[in-house]
């Protein structure tokens, strides 16, 4: 389904990804594992097309689509219906002054959907936000960060796209809605055939959630393998190194 | 770095055309090959030749020596109106952020009024009604533009005032005029200069405005304002007489308005 | 409810301020405002005949108590009679008024219709040859005088291709022409100010949002504009300055009948009343104008709303 190639990329004048490989299954979580700096936003960034970052080599194809070469995702139809993105900081991600009504009828109607209100009460019911009707009259402005979150987050859900790539997003919940997104996101997979691309730096998440996992490091993509395995046998020093410092898990 | 230095090199570009151009109309006596203000019925409406480089207007005059004359006025006029606002304005300002108190605030107010107003309906009544004459047409724009350099030499003052080095050279018991000399002044050229780049070429559209509405220079006093004026009467049968003048002022502001963007930019990168 | 009393209040002081300045200003024009008026009648000035003048113009009055019934006049509408003509010079103001006011809402209406569209596709289309090409113009625009760009205009569709009459009439098409001079230098203005505007909303978070839900163009545009307006209303409203002034020169190039021309004729016949009327006129125009301004922003921006409503509940 996705399939990076030789991806090379960086901002001005510093490179942040040196020659990735990379392919996705469909309906597969992968997680990938790295430190801050290790280069895992930039290649989200590069999958969706992110306008300050420039690929340099290489190539990203999703089912079969080419997606590359300074043409942003959201410019050939891809990102929404196809990929959606959950982004690292997503409180933002609405216009703050107009209300989510407004702005989730003209997210639908991008897609050629209708907005259906039972639909929506669900989305927001699994990021743990009640009374639907009362979001939607309102404004972000209006609201707290993490109420605008979550909307954000149900917003990515509601379009229910092949590939769902996570940044980070549940670090800013609190634990129960984290666990419920999880749950969601899991019941995605099973339901719809979701993929899921999962970045963390959180192990036990990676160990819960992931089919894979893949670690980076300094902007090179050291490991991948089947869960299990790259916990239980690690290659690359790194990767060791990680698995020592991470808290025991109970095994 | 690479951009900051591509900035540099345009602004010294931009900064030796200027340059050019100022040296050009500051020598028109030198450089203009005929007298501007003699006119020949013999040479009326001549189109561009050896002889008069830029043709010649409806009194058989050298439009060429004309628009280095012209030149001269529009320039001058400009830059001694700013320079003029200039040090009135840092002065006030200065002064007033520094002391503070009544005369702060008396002075601001007015500020703001005078701010309130369409500044160039004001000069346009002004330059009007004291009847012609450069020196008429520079009162009315300077009216209100001293107001742009005393606001901005107020606020960086008052910002610079309650900084420690400041409170440092007060309590070593220097005196307030070694203060606003040595400390103030210096640090709040940079900013005011660049206003006064700015400012060039909004005040010789103003001038040359004045001007071409009759109520600037009197005539026949060559400005390019004035020049476009009288010979847009006879556009039909000597398009040159405007063309020049016309080419010269806007050289000149487009000089003047991208030095100081370019200025800009680089203060702020 | 208070701060709306307050802006009232602060408008009647700028206008009386105003007032104030304009009847100074021809209290201290060089010359005897009798004698002045006699020439321009082209009366032989005598002594006697100066005195009698005087006297009735109310001359020998002192300062203050002239300006009171000049004042009271021009509240009810009464702003003197024309030195040229003795016609009451209100009605004079009033036709201008309604000629330029055409002239500057054709004007200003240009102005948006080229420069919001060209500055969106030049603040979305950053750095490409069509936002070098707007960037161009608008340098260009913001560069030249208005009497240059409306000669040029002139010698080209007047002269030189016949397309528009010389002397702007009451037609449309005669109005095309002074409109379009007019709405140059301040169309290279806007594009420069809304390009940046544009460019500062699409760098927010929430326009990364929409693209990354796959929310098409024309939507993200909609939303741009609409967080836009009130810094657009703001663009605008700096300038009806120009817009004033443009239309002095405007008309005088083209006779537009407008408020512009009424006034150079005035000062070529030193008829001063019409130019005190003349800037009494623009001064209050323009302060109203910018004082609505003020109230629009503060509506159409909710959280500029908020927080002037904040600032008042602590004032």
């Amino acid at each position: 389904m996705l399939e990076i190639k030789h991806l090379s990329a960086g901002y001005e004048g510093e490179q942040t990804l040196h020659d990735i490989n990379l392919t996705m299954q469909p309906g597969e979580i992968l997680c990938i594992v790295g430190e801050s700096g290790s280069g895992k936003s930039s290649l989200i960034r590069a999958i969706t097309g992110y306008k300050g970052l420039q690929v340099t080599e290489g190539s990203i194809c999703f089912g079969g689509q080419e997606l590359m070469r300074g043409k942003r995702a959201c410019a050939n139809g891809v990102m929404g219906r196809e990929i959606g993105l959950i982004p690292q900081n997503p409180e933002g991600s609405f216009n703050p002054i107009r209300t989510f009504e407004k702005q989730f009828r003209e997210m639908f109607a991008s897609h050629g959907m209708s907005m259906e209100e039972a639909q929506i009460e669900g989305a927001f019911e699994t990021v743990g936000l009640q009374d639907y009707k009362r979001i939607l009259k309102s404004r972000p402005y209006e609201m707290s960060g993490g109420m605008n979150q979550r909307i954000a987050i149900a917003a990515a859900m509601l379009l229910s796209p092949k590939l769902l790539i996570c940044d980070e997003a549940t670090s800013a919940l609190d634990v129960t809605t984290a666990q419920l997104v999880m749950d969601e996101l899991l019941q995605m997979r099973r339901d719809l055939g979701t993929g899921i691309l999962m970045v963390t730096h959180n192990l036990g998440i990676a160990k819960h959630m992931a089919d894979r996992i893949a670690i980076m490091y300094q902007g090179e993509l050291v490991e991948i393998g089947p869960c299990q395995d790259v916990i239980d046998h690690p290659q690359h020093a790194y990767t060791k190194q990680l698995l020592e410092s991470a808290p025991r898990m109970s095994a | 770095m690479t951009k900051r230095k591509q900035l540099l090199i345009r602004i010294i570009i931009c900064a030796t055309v200027a340059g050019l151009i100022v040296l050009a109309t500051m020598f028109a006596s030198f450089l203009a090959p005929n007298d501007p203000y003699a006119t020949s019925a013999a040479a009326i409406r001549q189109t561009p030749s050896a002889q008069y480089p830029f043709g010649t207007d409806n009194l058989g005059r050298c439009i060429f020596s004309r628009v280095l004359y012209g030149g001269r006025t529009t320039i001058g006029a400009t830059f001694l109106l700013v320079a003029i606002s200039f040090v009135v304005g840092t002065l006030i300002g200065m002064l007033c952020g520094y002391f503070g108190g009544i005369a702060d605030r008396l002075l601001m107010r007015i500020a703001d009024v005078a701010l309130a107003f369409p500044q160039m309906v004001i000069a346009i009544a002004v330059a009007g009604i004291l009847g012609g004459g450069i020196f008429g047409a520079m009162l009315a724009l300077g009216i209100t533009m001293w107001i742009s350099f005393a606001r901005l030499a107020r606020s960086h003052t008052y910002s610079m005032k309650n900084q420690s080095y400041i409170s440092a050279a007060i309590l070593a018991g220097k005196s307030n005029w070694y203060i606003i000399t040595r400390h103030i002044f210096p640090n709040l050229l940079a900013p005011l200069l660049t206003n006064g780049l700015t400012q060039i070429g909004v005040t010789m559209v103003g001038i040359s405005g004045l001007s071409f509405l009759g109520i600037g220079v009197t005539p026949p006093t060559a400005e390019w304002g004035a020049m476009i004026n009288e010979a847009r009467a006879y556009i039909q049968l000597s398009p040159w007489a405007v063309f020049f003048p016309g080419l010269a002022i806007a050289v000149t502001i487009i000089v003047f308005n991208e030095l100081g963007d370019l200025v800009m930019d680089y203060r702020e990168m | 409810m208070k701060r709306t009393v307050k802006r009232v209040l602060e408008l009647i002081v700028i206008l009386m301020i105003l007032s104030f300045f304009t009847f100074l200003l021809m209290y201290l024009a060089p010359g005897d405002p009798a004698e002045k008026r006699l020439v321009s009648q082209g009366v032989v000035v005598t002594k006697e005949v100066l005195d009698a003048e005087r006297e009735r113009l109310g001359l020998m009055k002192p300062f203050f108590i002239r300006y009171g019934e000049w004042l009271f006049g021009v509240c009810r509408g009464d702003f003197g009679v024309s030195f040229k003509d003795d016609m009451p010079v209100g009605p004079k103001l009033l036709a201008g008024l309604a000629n330029t006011l055409q002239l500057a809402g054709a004007s200003m209406l240009l102005s948006l219709l080229i420069s919001i569209p060209l500055s969106i596709v030049a603040a979305f289309r950053k750095n490409s040859i069509a936002d070098h090409i707007i960037k161009l113009f608008a340098f260009l625009g913001n560069s030249l005088p208005n009497f240059l760009i409306s000669v040029i205009l002139m010698y080209f569709f007047c002269i030189h291709t016949k397309l528009f009459p010389i002397i702007a009439t009451g037609s449309l098409q005669g109005l095309l022409l002074p409109a379009l001079s007019l709405s140059i230098p301040i169309s290279g203005r806007f594009l420069r100010q809304m390009r940046q505007e544009f460019l500062m909303q699409i760098s927010q978070d929430y326009i990364t949002g929409m693209c990354n839900r796959g929310v098409k163009r024309r939507y993200i545009v909609g939303n741009v504009l609409y967080n836009s307006t009130a810094h657009v209303l703001n663009i605008v409203a700096l300038q009806v300055g120009s817009l004033m002034t443009g239309s002095v020169v405007i008309e005088t190039i083209f006779r537009w009948p407008g408020i512009g021309k009424l006034v150079m004729d005035s000062i070529t016949a030193r008829d001063y009343p019409v130019i005190m009327g003349f800037v009494l006129v623009m001064g209050t125009v323009y302060v109203v104008i910018n004082q609505l301004v003020d109230v629009c922003m503060g509506c159409l921006d909710p959280r500029i709303r908020m927080e002037s409503e904040g600032h008042h509940d602590k004032a």
